[in-house]
């Protein structure tokens, strides 16, 4: 017997915890875009997609985000710090890939400064995730160790039952564990099964893709001109990625009031590395696809010790000329077989 | 929080050479001043700002010795380091910092030094020099080669001329061929060269070697030639920076995050980064 | 043979005979539907060469690649008619020799692939007079019009919520033949002319400097829409923009490369309502 939350309890549920204090965000589809925000019934959910196109990375580092607000005066300045709501947050129907995220970025806003700005969000958040019963072509997280049905970074997981009725419940943590507490009365006991998760196939090995990274030569290796000599250099995939978290800070204002600014920044820019001097680090389109690739599957993980890339495919799923990680890893696959 | 910088105010501001100033300042909150005072080493960096125009990264020119103030060295040449010469004393700048690693100066001790600075970099190379010079008796011989591309654009001019005049230090200056003036009296040459006539032995000696890429490159061979280790031959990286706490992703040479393990690497470390990312 | 055998074919003879130095096309892509470009530089790889109803992409952009045409080499390049008006745009813009560009045009009707004659941009002057005859997509038209039939007010909250979801990863510059700045105005920071962050302002400068950018310049070519990773109707600002100069001063962007950039000449009959 496991509990069970049923579907047409569900705006019982969204009432429950609205009035223990929790916002409710879920994936919704509005203005011909689909990603999560703030609902109020169930009707307005869009629990059927595959993947929301925006990640939920977008609620807990947005694409913009007030730090100081200063006003400059003769001899001095006033500043004030834009500190970010601490609000408890549900987001339910996250998805595996997406809560992976959330986990894979938290060492990189934690380690020695501590960056409050993530850090208030990601403490207030609940997240409850449905393990995926679809998934599409792009579809990779079996590829980077992960799968439809990942606890990584979840607070309660829902698993499908196979007759539609609702989910089977998991609580995975202290903080998962309070969030069924208002909601005890609507979980039933049952025994229904679950539907079986989405079969994802693996696309790459990602074992060779991370030795062959290692391999000093490989920095080097004419196979980065090749793999991105159709990229255009834009920021879609870094900006749609889960766990791309790179950024710039910027002012905003007149002359004597203004905003400083953490906005979304992409190592796709030429201008991400640009000296003041013109000299440029990485100033060709391959130089910047090899320092995402690197980062993700090299860097990130010699610092961390997990890969920056939680395998939603959304790189390739909206690049303007379909390219993305899961084809620059199955060329470094078959390079080394 | 993070960041958010310490108010600073300039309390002078030096011409050093043509679009090169140095700033002078004071903290205006106590707290930030006891925070500084317990974390600055030399070697360190900060993120100097105005706001409504930015931050920019360069070293803590001051030394570790003197930590009542904060000097900072820049090239007037972005939209920050503009407005930032333009400040006058009792303006408020912001300094967030110091950040990253440091020169271990404690295993210098005993070893004689040799300080090879290029252009704007000397500031840095000074922040360790007088790190070293204000406890002299803890080291052995100092050298000091200092290079720019004409005699107007050598930074520090008063202090050279202290220097010089110094018997515990040996300073070198040259410019290169063409920089001269009519009445310059010191080396005319590129560094390297000029390092390789009057390089003081590798024995016991640690180099600490600041200045542009390409200088950096033809003076590595030369310390190579002189018979000097990587491993004693410390240097300093720089690159385009926005948090400088390790988060935003830029500032990396492969695997490694210019400011988090550096600025300061030697010449080993540096060997073992892709060239091709410098 | 069908056409994508026939550009196969003439493709490898172009890069043997060394006419070409580089061959940019389509080829499969990472699903089914998909295809993707392609850069083909030796006969042999021309295998990889397709041509369907799936090839809509304006490969142009890829002809501004910093470097691809200075050495006076030719490259060859397959396009539909909009990509053929972008090449008379960028050649009238001096940011190309046309008589570097060898094109493989064709059009794609209902989903099927039809060659078009010529492989000079000039050769298909005809074509282009025909699609000009043809008029602006009368689809798009029916959609702009939709959004004509609403108040202004009502117009400014739909693109206020349309551009709110913009992200700034400027997909829609990138993938445009005719946003060729090496330092785009939103890079530009002494000053900053347009802010950098993608808050509504930001988003809506940005959006809208763009599309002023490309009055009587686009060839709606549909790439930043379909680009668009948050889907934004880039498509109806643009259609908007093109349907201003036709009426306006009877311009259709790119029609030869003798054609002038239409906001930069001055004619005695250009109906000046706004000055008088």
């Amino acid at each position: 017997m496991t509990r069970i939350l049923p579907k047409n309890r569900l705006d019982d549920c969204i009432a429950a915890w609205r009035s223990a204090g929790f916002s409710v965000l879920a994936p919704v589809r509005r203005s011909d875009l689909s990603r999560f925000e703030e609902v109020e019934r169930s009707e307005d959910m869009a629990l059927d997609l595959v993947l929301t196109e925006r990640t939920i990375k977008d609620h807990f580092f947005p694409q913009t985000e007030p730090l100081i607000k200063y006003s400059i005066k003769k001899h001095d300045i006033d500043t004030q710090e834009m500190v970010p709501p601490e609000r408890k947050r549900v987001f339910f129907g996250v998805r595996p890939c997406d809560a992976s995220g959330l986990a894979i970025d938290d060492p990189l806003f934690g380690w020695d400064y501590r960056d409050e700005y993530w850090f208030k969000r990601r403490d207030n958040a609940v997240i409850v995730t449905i393990a995926c019963t679809t998934s599409d072509d792009f579809c990779m997280c079996s590829s980077v160790n992960l799968s439809p049905d990942s606890t990584k970074g979840s607070d309660v997981m829902l698993r499908p039952l196979q007759n539609g009725s609702g989910w089977q419940v998991e609580a995975l943590s202290d903080r998962g564990n309070a969030l069924l507490g208002p909601i005890s009365s609507i979980l039933k006991e049952g025994s229904d099964a679950t539907a079986s998760t989405a079969s994802v196939p693996v696309r790459f090995d990602v074992d060779k893709v991370m030795a062959w990274l290692a391999d000093p030569a490989s920095f080097e290796s004419h196979f980065w001109k090749e793999i991105s000599v159709r990229c255009i250099g834009c920021g879609s995939c870094t900006f749609l990625c889960p766990t791309c978290h790179c950024f710039d800070i910027q002012d905003e204002g007149d002359t004597y009031t203004g905003i400083r600014r953490k906005n979304w920044d992409s190592c796709s820019f030429p201008m991400f590395t640009m000296h003041t001097s013109g000299h440029n680090p990485r100033n060709t389109q391959s130089t910047r696809w090899r320092q995402r690739i690197m980062h993700k599957f090299n860097y990130y993980r010699g610092k961390f010790g997990v890969n920056s890339c939680s395998g939603c495919g959304r790189c390739t799923r909206q690049c303007p000329v379909d390219m993305g990680i899961t084809e620059t890893l199955q060329a470094i696959t078959n390079l080394t077989k | 929080m993070i960041y958010n910088p310490f108010p600073m105010r300039v309390v002078s501001k030096r011409e050093e050479a043509p679009g090169v100033r140095t700033l002078k300042l004071e903290f205006v909150r106590q707290e930030d001043h006891e925070f500084f005072k317990a974390n600055y080493r030399t070697g360190m960096f900060g993120l100097y700002g105005i706001f409504g125009e930015g931050e920019s990264t360069f070293c803590v020119a001051s030394p570790e010795t003197r930590k009542d103030y904060i000097e900072c060295t820049f090239r007037q040449s972005g939209r920050v380091t503009t407005t930032l010469a333009d400040a006058d004393a009792g303006d408020i700048v912001t300094f967030r910092g110091p950040y990253g690693n440091r020169f271990p100066i404690e295993g210098f001790e005993g070893k004689n030094l040799l300080f090879i600075a290029g252009g704007i970099a000397l500031p840095p190379t000074r922040s360790v020099i007088w790190s070293c010079l204000d406890q002299r008796e803890k080291y052995g011989n100092v050298t000091i080669v200092y290079g720019a591309r004409t005699v107007a654009d050598l930074v520090y001019k008063h202090e050279l001329e202290e220097w010089k005049h110094r018997d515990d230090v040996n300073l070198v200056l040259t410019v290169d061929p063409g920089g001269e003036t009519p009445d310059w009296q010191d080396h005319v040459g590129f560094v390297p060269s000029i390092l390789e006539k009057v390089a003081p032995s590798a024995d016991n000696t640690i180099a600490v070697l600041c200045g542009p890429p390409i200088m950096i490159k033809f003076t590595l061979n030369a310390l190579g030639k002189l018979g000097f280790n990587e491993s004693n031959v410390y240097t300093t990286l720089e690159n385009r920076m926005k948090c400088g706490v390790g988060k935003c992703g830029r500032c990396n040479v492969g695997s490694v995050y210019i400011c988090k393990e550096g600025p300061v690497f030697t010449a080993a470390e540096v060997s073992a980064m892709p060239q091709c990312d410098l | 043979m069908g056409i994508q055998e026939q550009y196969r074919s003439e493709a490898a003879g172009l890069l043997s005979s060394g006419a070409v130095k580089l061959v940019i096309g389509f080829g499969e892509g990472s699903t089914v539907e998909r295809r993707r470009p392609v850069f083909v530089r030796t006969p042999a790889e021309t295998e990889r060469l397709v041509l369907d109803g799936g090839c809509v992409a304006n490969l142009s952009t890829y002809l501004l690649t910093e470097g691809l045409l200075s050495d006076g080499k030719s490259v060859a390049v397959f396009l539909k008619p909009d990509g053929i008006r972008s090449i008379n745009i960028l050649a009238a813009e001096a940011q190309l020799n046309p008589e570097q560009v060898v094109i493989f045009g064709f059009d794609i009707e209902e989903g099927q692939v039809r060659a078009l004659e010529g492989r000079k941009a000039s050769d298909f002057a005809p074509v282009i007079g025909v699609a000009k005859a043809a008029g602006l997509s009368a689809e798009l038209q029916k959609e702009a019009e939709l959004l004509d039939q609403i108040s202004a007010a009502e117009r400014f909250e739909y693109w206020k919520d349309q551009f709110s979801k913009c992200i700034k990863c400027y997909a829609c510059r990138q993938v445009c033949p005719m946003c060729y700045c090496r330092r785009c105005i939103v890079d530009v920071n002494q000053p900053q002319w347009v802010n950098t962050s993608s808050h509504t302002l930001g988003n809506f400068e940005w959006n809208i400097v763009r599309a002023f950018h490309l009055a009587g310049r686009c060839v709606a070519c549909g790439g930043c829409d379909r680009s668009c990773p948050v889907n934004i109707p880039l498509r109806l600002i643009n259609h908007r923009m093109a349907k201003e100069v036709l009426d306006a001063f009877d311009y259709y962007a790119g029609e030869c490369a003798e054609q002038k950039p239409v906001l930069a000449t001055f004619r005695q009959d250009d109906p000046e309502t706004f000055i008088l």
